[in-house]
């Protein structure tokens, strides 16, 4: 289907690959069809596109790449809301929030988003570890390369 | 806001479908139990703001130029050296001419 966007102007998507949220974006709360977008540019980075409003677009990075320590556990509600009944089909998101002044990019490893890849069924869930940052900030020296 | 009084152990049911109860009281804290359905989520209120907010965040990059993201982006990449994880499936290719 067509899909009018305002990152990616006009794009053609494939309609058995709109992932539906079971729980919303908190804010986000009317959107919930999605689709995952590959730039090869950005290797690990993936656009979250909304479906239902082309304005609306996430940047979202694999967080295990980021924190190498992250250790979310799902809760039995998500588990079930989600229908997983494999881990392998699980997938999980943090969203990026890139800020210009300063230069840095930070990643919200409190509130990932879990997708159960094979259902195509999604939840932004917010994990009850305290020491996990909504601003998990990337170290990095961006304007010195 | 409707304001009542539960004894440790005692209970309120909200419509139907939930119910919440004082499972324990400790000093200055109080621990609260919730039975609800699975479609409802339940957060503390702090935290559901402060994710909230950031979300927003998250999407004004789309006002930073499209050239200013990408490099940001690719210096990140250079830095970690990831390799791409690539899924079989399910992921639409980005359009090269944008």
């Amino acid at each position: 289907m067509e899909l009018q966007t305002a990152r990616f102007g006009n794009i053609n998507i494939d309609e058995s690959h709109i992932i539906t949220m079971c729980g919303p974006i908190l804010g986000f709360d009317n959107l919930k069809k999605f689709v995952l977008i590959d730039k090869k540019e950005e290797a690990a980075f993936w656009w979250l596109q909304s479906v239902d409003d082309g304005a609306v677009v996430f940047v979202v990075v694999n967080p295990f790449l980021i924190k190498l320590d992250y250790k979310p556990e799902l809760q039995e509600e998500d588990v079930k809301l989600l229908e997983i009944d494999d881990q392998a089909d699980v997938l999980l998101l943090g969203i990026v929030t890139i800020g210009s002044t300063p230069p840095e990019i930070s990643v919200n490893v409190r509130a990932p988003i879990v997708i159960n890849w094979k259902k195509k069924l999604g939840k932004q869930i917010v994990l009850d570890d305290k020491s996990l940052d909504v601003q998990y900030r990337i170290q990095m020296n961006i304007a010195g390369h | 806001m409707l304001i009542l009084t539960r004894k440790l152990g005692e209970s309120l049911l909200i419509g139907n479908d939930i119910r919440i109860t004082v499972t324990e009281i400790k000093g200055k804290n109080v621990r609260i139990g919730i039975k609800a359905p699975v479609s409802i989520p339940v957060y503390r209120e702090e935290i559901y703001h402060a994710v909230l907010e950031e979300n927003r965040l998250a999407t004004t990059l789309t006002e930073i130029g499209d050239k200013q993201t990408t490099t940001m982006l690719g210096k990140l990449l250079n830095r970690y050296e990831m390799k791409e994880k690539r899924l079989s499936e399910g992921r639409e290719e980005g359009s090269r001419d944008k």
